[in-house]
């Protein structure tokens, strides 16, 4: 059994709670401001999932760009690939489902893991203007395995219904999504409380692991609508001595993924 | 379509000229990299109104030429500054009401665009396929069924812009212009095959000779090309991979500058209005110190 770590950040657990989504088989690209799923891409790789391809800034197949630095869209995120790859071939393999997985966030996350990045308010007369769905638009209607991350878990992120659909997630509830021909979706929905996934039938987002230190009130209070419950809720699993020393000294020593936590100007 | 041999070698002066006002204008850049930002400057001292910017990804440029009010709509996926944050007078505009934006998914836009390139009136995507963005615009995207099998995918109607704007490594006076490595972001790639006009700055001028050598690197041919610049950085702030890297320095300063009108005022000021040459530009934005640091990435 490997060494549990007793020292570790909400960041560090972040990170290494999505690496452990990732498999061997998969292949994966990253879009831009990606510092949590680049890590932990990087720690699936250099731990339990050494067959994963990453197409490293959507550009650099199979790159080795370790360790991270500023842009996860840069041409430094390329180094010793095997091929640059040309976008449009980059989306012909996505529509085809040749790469399966895909990280996403957003200003809003609903219920039903749909994600705004698009607008609050009306989308004419915005009251806040997002950057834009970008790539999400896309992966929700692909078919992806979808990981949600987040590192600000309050009601204003976790909405009953988002202001604006960038991303398909699972639409209206229950089978809606399969109804309109969509496959897989949302997975997984990693914050800085807790773990949630989603219940099968309903694909209402249900709560999966509380992170250390987090009670089931305080994420309920932090969730803008009412999560499913289960019966038991274990404490979201910790990392190894291994998995921090690798992030820490190999993967990410200048501390890129902490850049997510900044308070974010769009939400202001 | 121009002769193999027509000298297409202009300043940015002139090369502006061909971007007329209310035209819609493809404009190159990706994030942090490649676009044509002492171009972008020009159009703006250039005064231009009523543009209709395409980009894929809205960044730097797109956020100037909105503060400098130019444009009147946006066609793209996302406008921001990576991770300096917000595009901060794009997202004053649209709030305002003053600038609209065309937003689509990655893959709608690039239908659009490649059905341009194509002379075709339409491709088909399922990207969108349950999102809110296909009611935006029910004239440029639509449902419709597969005539063969009758799965439901999204008409993408094709997109052709007046004028295409590109930075590129280097070029010949008659266009063959030169990427190190081929274009691999759509903009370089698509941009020039669907608009009707392509303008290129460049590092580097080179001899027709040195192209016919190099042929592998030619991305874009003589006769789809009406002008060529040579304007060396002039991706800056942004980066021209393997030659330089982004100012992240410079980023900063415009992201900060930017949350304020005035503050974004006085950068336009600081940065584009003020320098009266290319040259002067760069010594404004640290010289001679600052292109030794982007050259060597850190």
């Amino acid at each position: 059994m490997a060494e549990i770590a007793r020292d570790y950040t909400v960041d560090e657990l972040m990170v290494v709670t999505l690496a452990r989504q990732f498999r061997s088989e998969d292949i994966v690209l990253n879009g831009t401001v990606s510092f949590i799923p680049v890590a932990a891409i990087m720690l699936a790789r250099a731990t339990h999932a050494p067959g994963l391809t990453w197409v490293a800034g959507a550009v650099g197949v199979d790159a080795y760009p370790e360790p991270l630095s500023g842009n996860t869209l840069d041409p430094t995120m390329w180094r010793r690939c095997v091929m640059y790859l040309p976008q449009e071939h980059m989306w012909s393999y996505v529509h085809r489902g040749v790469l399966e997985t895909f990280c996403i966030r957003g200003a809003q996350i609903d219920k039903y893991g749909n994600v705004n990045n698009t607008v609050i308010g009306e989308y004419a007369r915005p009251r806040v203007r997002l950057p834009g769905s970008a790539g999400m638009g896309d992966m929700g209607s692909l078919d992806k395995r979808i990981f949600i991350w987040t590192t600000t878990h309050t009601p204003r992120t976790f909405v009953e219904r988002v202001d604006f659909r960038s991303c398909a997630g699972y639409l209206d509830g229950g089978d809606a999504r399969e109804r309109l021909g969509l496959k897989n979706g949302p997975q997984l929905v990693i914050t800085n409380l807790c773990v949630m996934d989603f219940e099968p039938e309903s694909k209402h987002m249900r709560l999966k692991s509380l992170h250390p230190g987090v009670t089931l009130e305080e994420v309920q209070a932090q969730t803008g609508f009412r999560l499913l419950i289960p019966k038991e809720i274990p404490p979201t699993e910790p990392p190894t001595v291994e998995e921090i020393r690798l992030l820490r000294e190999v993967i990410d020593p200048r501390g890129m993924r902490k850049l997510e936590f900044r308070s974010t100007p769009a939400r202001a | 379509m121009a002769a193999k041999t027509a000298d297409k070698v202009m300043t940015l002066t002139e090369a502006a000229t061909l971007v007329r006002d209310g035209d819609t204008v493809a404009l190159q850049g990706m994030g942090t990299q490649m676009s044509p930002l002492a171009f972008v400057r020009e159009l703006i001292r250039a005064g231009k109104r009523d543009l209709t910017i395409v980009m894929i990804v809205g960044g730097i440029g797109l956020d100037w030429l909105i503060a400098a009010g130019c444009v009147r709509r946006v066609i793209a996926i996302i406008v921001n500054l990576d991770e300096f944050g917000m595009a901060h007078a794009f997202r004053r505009a649209v709030e305002a009401g003053e600038v609209v934006m065309e937003e689509y998914s990655e893959h709608q836009l690039l239908s659009r665009l490649l059905a341009g390139a194509y002379g075709l009136p339409f491709l088909v995507t399922r990207s969108g396929l349950g999102t809110d963005l296909l009611a935006l615009h029910p004239e440029t995207t639509r449902i419709i069924a597969c005539p063969f099998t009758g799965q439901e995918v999204v008409a993408c109607r094709a997109l052709v812009p007046d004028v295409a704007i590109l930075h590129a490594h280097r070029a010949d006076r008659y266009g063959n212009v030169q990427f190190f490595p081929k274009p691999i972001w759509l903009d370089a790639d698509v941009f020039p095959r669907a608009a009707k006009r392509v303008i290129v700055t460049v590092e580097e001028i080179v001899e027709n000779e040195e192209i016919r050598r190099t042929p592998i690197h030619t991305g874009i041919p003589y006769f789809k090309v009406d002008a060529v610049v040579e304007v060396p950085y002039g991706a800056h702030p942004c980066s021209l991979y393997p030659f330089y890297a982004f100012d992240r320095a410079l980023f900063q300063e415009y992201a900060t500058a930017s949350r304020t009108v005035e503050g974004t005022r006085a950068f336009l000021d600081r940065y584009v209005y003020g320098p009266t040459t290319h040259a002067e530009y760069l010594q404004r934005v640290g010289g001679a110190e600052m292109l030794l640091r982007i050259r060597k990435w850190e």
